[in-house]
């Protein structure tokens, strides 16, 4: 049969601006939020650097205490609403729809519009420093009564949070939809990747606790600006008011800022030891039980308020230990009898085992409500926070980096300067807070500007921006790593790592429309069975 | 793949990784020496108890967990290209170690639970109170004089008041030996009050009556400090604590007292 070629008329080609500007693929929006939220990550990591330079000697007035006030507090915001949180949002972008076979999230436009509110809001936080009275100064927190009061930085704080909380909220719905509705064929619930599952239950928790957050911003701003006496005791409010809707939001958002990179550590562990995830289901209900137990523990943020009913929460609070167990053993349990390869993604991955177990650990302490009445509010819980934050989610998050690299950029992070990342930042990340447990426990508060000689704590404190300096450091290796990926062409295989999931199955990077095909999902290693001839063995 | 490269890396990487989480190891071994808090408290020992107790058993999950992982590292490296068994779970198994941390927890729980119930006392009415009052950015310390404990005088009248300031740091003086009150309010933020060998801190809350009951058991020097983040100068909320003997005590307060006619004098005017 004869035929004619028939000229095509040529797509319209956006400029590549107007094309970033404009996308509603959900791995450019991915790509977008990754650099966001990676810039935020260098911005707050900065503030870090100042706070630990401040507290590097007693009595210093490197920054005074306005400063410091101001500067701690844009640190904590900047790391949890600008970096850890979205940028869970940037790899479930990227690899949500991949996982699953689908060609983009449910609703593209809603995408762009989750992301889109990101970057205006963190202009909106930080222009902060630029009005009168500095940027927001009371904490991430905003405890009030002290948060009434403050300057027009905190105004613009709680409008960019509420801010990022419409972004977190709508993107949660549009991820529930997704992998509800856009499955591959085959790929039932308990087959779905368990990085999916890790980003369902976040969504479900920021669907449920954010709007909670929303509406104590909005009656904070209203307190503010429009004589409001929500929390303010002399008005007829009251001041723990505050304490219980905020720790209502931020106790669950604890676990939005670590469920997901639990995700990505499961999905790394079996690829590097060529085993199974060991317990999918007992990995999925301890997440779903982690999620729900979260709504039921806020108040052990204000045992020593007095004001709330301290056994239920201890014991609330001790039983999420459960759970998280149950995860650290299957993670074991995956290692154990493997064949384990130590590329930097795994690296990274152990780098999370044995140091979020830590987090784990130190956090019991303030369970038992009578030791919290000791460590509440001093340094061993600034310890434990970045234990998790920073042992836990961030070295998730550079595992996460360094494994879907080549599927995202089509290039492989150099193996070398992987490893050098990886260990100065262990290195850095322990000698910057192993010490504060014993600062903790020698007295020193959270939140202080400066400290006196005689207090005893000037040691510790040399130690901690040393290791502060050296995660700084450690980051040039990954920076240089970055660099030279990107300067050479684009070589990776549609399956570098011998992986399970099906993003990699089409190519490094993905066409727009993702799959031109897709194997048969019969368990949740679909690829696996292809390599090892069907899923017989399941 | 260079197969001579691959095991270096491997065993560098596996050293690293060992080394680091055996200095890490000893390092809280250390710390857990150095760390142990010396309360100066009755209640404060009972808490201190509590920690040692949490302390030993997060020792040793500390110690297993970290040691399977550094073993399976090291143990199950990739020595060849066999495929592992495919072992998806075993339901024995993940009982077992969700039984284990179950028990832990209710351990744990029980025995902070009564700790908890053993330090949260209730004043006496003849026991000394002392009225603490935060404000940003001090302590105010109030003692009336006819409410001063062991040694009371119920027809005194007034009080010693002590206003420190940022720049000068107000001192508290309790008896040791007998339970004392401290009763908190705030004039304006929360504040929160905290002194580190007595293990324990209590919010200071504005239109909240929040008071606890200490008993000291050691004279001595100490410090105090604000542990809720208040404003501006919160590092500089500090105060100093003298815990003396009870004559020591009465001696401070005769010293301290407004005399009768002094405040007769000062009411004059
Ligand atoms: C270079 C790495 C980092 C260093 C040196 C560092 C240092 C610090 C220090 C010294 C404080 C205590 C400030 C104070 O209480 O006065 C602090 C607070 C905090 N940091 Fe970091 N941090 C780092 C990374 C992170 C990351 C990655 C996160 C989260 C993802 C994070 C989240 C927080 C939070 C939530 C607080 C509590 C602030 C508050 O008390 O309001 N930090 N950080
Ligand atoms: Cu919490
Ligand atoms: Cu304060």
């Amino acid at each position: 049969m004869a035929s004619i070629a028939v000229p095509r008329p040529k797509g319209y080609q956006r400029p590549v601006i107007l094309d970033w500007l404009m996308t509603v693929d959900h791995k450019k929006l991915g790509i977008l939020y990754l650099y966001t939220t990676m810039f935020f990550f260098g911005v707050g990591g900065v503030l870090a650097l100042l706070v630990r330079t401040q507290l590097a000697v007693a009595d210093n007035s490197f920054v005074g205490n306005d400063a410091y006030n101001q500067i701690f507090t844009m640190h904590a915001s900047a790391m949890l609403f600008l970096f850890i949180i979205p940028v869970w949002a940037g790899f479930g972008n990227y690899i949500v729809p991949l996982q699953i076979g689908a060609m983009d999230m449910a609703f593209p436009r809603i995408n762009a519009l989750s992301f889109w509110l990101v970057p205006p809001a963190g202009i909106l936080m930080f222009s902060g420093f630029l009005v009168d009275g500095g940027a927001a100064a009371a904490g991430w927190t905003a405890y009030s009564p002290l948060a009434r009061g403050a300057g027009t930085g905190l105004d613009l704080w709680i409008i960019a949070v509420i801010l990022l909380g419409i972004s977190s909220t709508i993107g949660a719905a549009n991820f529930m939809v997704t992998m509800f509705r856009m499955r591959a064929p085959g790929m039932t619930m308990f087959r779905m990747p368990i990085f999916c599952w890790t980003m369902m239950v976040t969504a479900v928790l920021q669907l449920l606790a954010t709007p909670v957050l929303a509406s104590a911003l909005a009656m904070l701003y209203i307190d503010r600006n429009f004589g409001g006496a929500f929390f303010d005791p002399n008005g007829g409010g009251n001041a723990i008011l505050w304490q219980n809707i905020f720790w209502f939001y931020s106790h669950p958002a604890v676990y939005i800022m670590i469920l997901p990179g639990m995700g990505i550590i499961s999905e790394v562990l079996p690829v590097f030891s060529r085993k199974p995830l060991f317990g999918y289901k007992a990995f999925v209900f301890a997440t779903m039980g982690i999620g729900g137990l979260g709504f039921s523990v806020w108040a052990h943020h204000m045992f020593t308020t007095g004001a709330v009913l301290k056994p239920w929460f201890g014991f609330m609070t001790f039983m999420i230990g459960v759970p998280t167990g149950v995860k650290m053993f299957n993670w074991l349990g995956t290692i154990w009898r493997g064949s384990i390869t130590f590329e930097t993604p795994m690296l990274m991955a152990l780098g999370f085992l044995s140091m979020f177990l830590i987090g784990g650990i130190n956090g019991t302490f303030s369970a038992a409500v009578p030791v919290d009445f000791a460590l509440h509010d001093t340094y061993f819980v600034v310890a434990h926070i970045h234990y998790v934050l920073f042992g836990g989610a961030v070295f998730a998050v550079f595992a996460g980096l360094y494994y879907w690299f080549p599927k995202i950029w089509g290039r492989r992070l150099n193996e070398r300067l992987g490893q050098l990342h990886f260990g100065l930042m262990f290195i850095g990340f322990n000698l910057a807070f192993f010490p504060m447990h014993l600062l903790g426990l020698d007295g020193m508060p959270r939140r202080i500007a400066t400290y006196a000689d005689e207090a005893g704590w000037e040691t510790l404190n040399l130690l901690s921006t040393m290791g502060a300096f050296l995660i700084g450091v450690s980051m040039l290796p990954f920076i240089a790593a970055v660099i030279i990926a990107f300067l050479k062409p684009k070589d990776q295989p549609n399956d570098p790592w011998q992986a399970n999931t099906l993003e990699w199955w089409t190519t490094s990077p993905p066409p727009v429309h993702n799959f031109d095909d897709l194997p048969e999902v019969h368990s949740e290693r679909p690829l696996f069975d292809h390599r090892h001839g069907g899923a017989a063995h399941h | 793949m260079p197969s001579s490269g691959m095991p270096r890396q491997l065993r560098r990487a596996v050293l690293l990784l060992s080394f680091a989480l055996l200095a890490l190891a000893s390092v809280s071994l250390a710390a857990a020496q150095a760390g142990t808090p010396n309360p100066i408290t009755e209640e404060g020992e009972k808490i201190g108890e509590l920690w040692v107790f949490t302390l030993i058993i997060a020792g040793i999950v500390f110690f297993a967990v970290e040691g399977a992982l550094i073993y399976a590292i090291i143990r199950y490296r990739k020595k060849n290209d066999e495929l592992p068994k495919q072992t998806h779970g075993s339901t024995i198994i993940e009982f077992i170690w969700t039984g284990i941390p179950v028990l832990i927890v209710i351990a744990l729980f029980t025995y902070s639970i009564i700790v908890l119930r053993d330090i949260e006392n209730e004043a006496d009415p003849q026991d000394l109170t002392i009225n603490v009052r935060g404000f940003q950015f001090s302590w105010q310390f109030e003692y009336a004089l006819n409410d001063l404990g062991t040694n009371n005088d119920p027809a005194a009248e007034g009080a010693i008041t002590i206003i420190g300031n940022a720049a000068q740091e107000p001192e508290l003086v309790i008896p040791v030996g007998e339970p004392v009150e401290f009763a908190l309010a705030s004039s304006d933020v929360i504040h929160a009050f905290y002194v580190r060998d007595f293990l324990y801190k209590l919010d200071v809350v504005p239109g909240r009556d929040n008071r606890f009951v200490i008993t000291a058991n050691e004279t001595g020097e100490f410090f105090g400090q604000c542990a809720e983040l208040c404003g501006l100068d919160h590092a500089l909320m500090r105060f100093r604590l003298r815990v003396v003997e009870r004559d020591e005590f009465d001696a401070w307060v005769a010293e301290n007292a407004p005399a009768p006619e002094e405040e007769a004098v000062a009411n004059a005017d």
